[in-house]
């Protein structure tokens, strides 16, 4: 910590105050978010909470000036906050930036303009970003971590400050996704679901107005959600938006797109190109989607085994292993192609030990009835078209397609 | 009673530190171009017509051998 004069202290705390309450009179919405960028670790705020430290008790300053007591309580506590936060204090921090946030939040709700929207942006996103330091102090200490927890409740606050008629509603999906992204961290995702309600079906809202940047996170996680809940379509649309539309120079954000978009479009059918694994460093896929091309049922195994931790940790493994039907698929239909080159006449009919014999090439090792069951389902889900001769332990194929393509839809739909 | 606080704080702690994937915030004041390079992109990462009658690749040979292998035992 710096060496600090008194005098110096002064100066550098009026200056503040100055270009805060200037802020505000003049509707600088930029400056103000310099102002309020703790994480951002300025050297203009860094040196003011030096500064903070050596004179001790600002609010004599804040009262010296009407200009600035107007605003004596919001400034009271970022103050305090800020010399936490420099200290490394990061629970104290928090509780007073969460009392800031507070303050802040009222007054905007009395300024008649959207002008501050992107001050108030900060704000949601500094309490949550505080929270998380916050609570792992907390779990360093041995304490039960509940910060981001509050911080969440704070940013529902505002997100009801922001659901109105007024201009300040397109805000509202920026803080929905500082919600998202506080729920998911807390592994409380069932609660995105009431403000999903809000934004899609509040008349106040018309989803065309937000910006295009919150559209892309929104649809992010949206997809997501559809992917835990396995409705692939809709996780395919969602994901596939926000692929489209974002940001190309963010590749780190992209990556993470595709990470959940390609389980989707792999359960409708669509392969990725290599090129795409490659470029986006997505090699954890590669064998999977080779297995689909191959009919290669050993490797999808040894792929989901590879893997498996990656994969259950992101929540895709049950979708890849839901894969395994495409596969037979995938088999059967390379296996009715080889019999159609040696005997065409008689190609159509798949003998269930034929079958058998490849799948222990494969290391599965089934029984005939075993392999029944399989094909039964396969002929139930739609995959194969034909019927299963028991008796003859054998399995028809149908004449036309017997191998129907999904068709970007789903298995069994 | 004691492991059992504790078990339930280790819980915690993953909880707490989950979701790898993190969407990165983009900066609030700019936007992007975008442009046609961009959404002809992303038809270029896809293929749906990759579910062919080609037997030509290493694992159908094989596969070939495997199944010839049958017909064999039975003459």
């Amino acid at each position: 910590m710096a060496y600090v004069s008194m005098g110096e202290a002064h100066r550098r705390i009026t200056e503040y105050l100055n270009r805060f309450c200037g802020a505000v009179s003049y509707q600088d919405s930029p400056m103000l978010c310099r102002l309020l960028s703790f994480s951002s670790n300025s050297p203009s705020l860094l040196s003011l909470a030096d500064a903070l430290n050596v004179f001790q008790d600002a609010s004599i300053l804040i009262r010296q000036s009407d200009k600035f007591s107007e605003y004596g309580e919001i400034l009271a506590h970022l103050f305090r906050s800020l010399q936490s936060y420099r200290f490394g204090n990061l629970v104290e921090a928090y509780l007073a930036f969460e009392k800031f946030a507070n303050a802040f939040v009222q007054e905007f709700r009395n300024w008649e303009s959207a002008w501050a929207l992107e001050a108030l942006y900060v704000v949601c996103y500094e309490i949550r970003i505080l929270a998380e330091k916050a609570d792992k102090e907390l779990t360093s200490n041995g304490k039960s971590p509940e910060k981001l927890k509050a911080a969440g409740s704070l940013l529902m606050k505002v997100f009801g400050v922001l659901a109105g008629k007024g201009p300040k509603r397109v805000g509202a999906l920026y803080v929905t996704c500082q919600l998202f992204k506080t729920y998911f961290k807390l592994g409380t995702v069932n609660l995105c679901r009431s403000v999903i309600r809000s934004i899609e079906t509040a008349r106040i809202f018309d989803y065309e107005e937000f910006p295009r940047r919150d559209k892309v996170t929104y649809m992010y996680y949206t997809g997501r959600l559809e992917v835990f809940n396995e409705n692939f379509p809709a996780a395919d649309t969602k994901l596939s938006y926000a692929l489209q539309h974002c940001n190309p120079k963010r590749e780190r954000n992209i990556r993470m797109i595709l990470k959940y978009l390609i389980p989707v479009k792999l359960s409708l059918g669509i392969i990725p190109k290599d090129e795409l694994l490659q470029k986006y460093n997505l090699h954890e896929y590669m064998n999977v989607v080779q297995a689909l091309r191959k009919g290669d049922l050993r490797l999808l195994r040894h792929a989901l085994q590879e893997h498996e931790d990656r994969f259950l940790r992101s929540g895709v493994y049950l979708v890849l292993e839901k894969l395994e039907l495409q596969v037979y698929q995938r088999l059967m239909k390379k296996i009715y192609i080889i019999q159609k080159l040696s005997d065409p006449a008689r190609a159509h009919q798949l003998k269930l030990e034929v079958i058998a014999k490849a799948l222990r090439w494969l290391e599965i090792d089934m029984d005939l009835d075993e392999v029944e069951c399989i094909m039964t389902i396969l002929i139930y889900k739609n995959l194969v078209k034909g019927y299963l001769a028991h008796k003859s332990k054998v399995v028809v194929l149908s004449k036309q397609d017997p191998f129907p393509k999904l068709n970007g839809k789903p298995v069994g739909s | 009673m004691a492991a059992e606080q504790k078990a339930t704080k280790e819980e915690v702690k993953m909880d707490l530190f989950e979701d790898d994937d993190e969407f990165e915030e983009f900066e609030i004041n700019q936007d992007w171009v975008e442009n046609e390079e961009q959404v002809k992109e992303v038809g270029l990462q896809w293929e749906d017509d990759w579910d062919d009658d080609d037997v030509s690749d290493d694992f159908s040979h094989q596969l070939r051998k495997e199944l010839e292998t049958i017909s064999a035992d039975k003459k």
